[in-house]
């Protein structure tokens, strides 16, 4: 195997968990595979793993239920908080008048509020449901970005009011990745305070699916963690894998 | 009910006993049915008989002879042995009569 061939080889290994890249690296050394062979057979066992997650409904609810409508909706509700903020918040400060807010404050604070649940839970329940394919789900969220960037015409705004979700929404997914799931009590809390800030918008001719369609991660969490063990008992690859003797179990 | 390649792999699997792992499998899949076994489709199906319970994986000692790689080495459940001896049972029962299957004197019928 030449040196440049093995760089590669072990380049397109890092796409394997670890212990899988060393058992597949050992194998293709003791069966002195060539180091196209060696290359083309972990491309294959990669799209194959890849292509093999894509038959479980999770991946599909990440990336085609979540990450892509969320993000649109909440890069719209991103835009309303902002002028939101410029009406109400703006003058008062630059009018210089103390602690005096304008009428529509309660209302932009609930909004705010909302806007940070919504974001994290969606990240989180993003991060936690399909974990592999956590890649696809975060491109989906950014082409959306990109393309209402490219397209964003109001000059009073700055383009990144759009992004105001993106910060509780990556903390979400970096913390739906760790931990897989929440407790019990806290994601009933979570869930609750979300449905109760919207409860402004029923009283007006509202958009009642954004909101739930924004809300339904926070009940989805509280599912989820009615079922413990259920997520956080599977690896980071759906397996778990040991390095130990196997259990007597196991024998034969 | 067990796939073709299922089959194969639990049976060599089986067969090997303590020392089932990776390229042990590998190499006794290709003896017996002559043909290249790709490391994709060994491992994709391992990891999906393990998740199906048929299979027990852990991974094992690094050795210099591997480049200092450890090995996954491979068990078969209790269940994976039911799983084969059905799919066995199948095969034989549905086989009866064929024309290539040796009657009992041992000659094809």
């Amino acid at each position: 195997m030449t040196s440049v061939t093995w760089s590669l080889v072990e380049v397109v290994a890092q796409l394997l968990h670890r212990d899988e890249r060393d058992a597949v690296l050992g194998d293709l050394v003791e069966a002195r595979s060539t180091g196209w062979q060696s290359l083309f057979g972990i491309l294959g066992l990669v799209i194959r793993q890849n292509v093999g997650l894509w038959k479980s409904w999770r991946p599909w609810l990440a990336a085609f239920g979540l990450a892509l409508p969320s993000s649109l909706l909440l890069m719209g509700f991103s835009i309303s908080i902002s002028r939101t903020y410029q009406q109400v918040v703006g003058p008062t400060i630059l009018k210089a008048i103390g602690l005096t807010v304008g009428p529509g404050f309660s209302l932009l604070l609930c909004n705010v509020l909302l806007l940070i649940s919504w974001s994290w839970t969606g990240g989180f329940v993003m991060g936690s449901v399909s974990r592999r394919t956590v890649w696809v789900s975060a491109a989906l969220s950014f082409l959306p970005c990109l393309f209402c960037l490219e397209r964003f015409r109001i000059d009073s705004l700055s383009r990144l009011c759009l992004l105001l979700f993106l910060p509780p929404a990556i903390w979400g997914v970096y913390q739906g990745l760790r931990i897989a799931q929440i407790k019990l009590s806290s994601a009933i809390i979570l869930a609750l305070a979300i449905t109760v800030l919207t409860i402004p918008a029923w009283s007006s001719s509202g958009p009642w699916i954004p909101n739930w369609a924004l809300s339904w991660p926070a009940w989805y969490l509280v599912a989820m963690a009615r079922r413990p063990g259920k997520n956080a008992a599977l690896g980071r690859h759906g397996r778990p894998v040991e390095r130990a003797s196997c259990r007597e179990d196991c024998k034969e | 009910m067990l796939g073709e390649f299922e089959y194969l792999l639990i049976s060599a699997a089986a067969r090997l006993g303590d020392q089932a792992y990776g390229a042990a499998i590998r190499e006794e899949i290709e003896a017996t049915i002559g043909r290249k076994c790709s490391i994709g489709a060994l491992y994709t199906t391992i990891d999906r008989l393990e998740t199906k319970g048929l299979l027990k994986t852990w991974m094992g000692d690094a050795t210099a002879e591997r480049g200092g790689r450890a090995k996954r080495m491979v068990r078969v459940t209790p269940k994976g042995v039911q799983a084969g001896k059905v799919f066995y049972d199948a095969v034989m029962r549905v086989s009866r009569g064929a024309s290539w299957v040796p009657n009992r004197t041992g000659s094809a019928s």
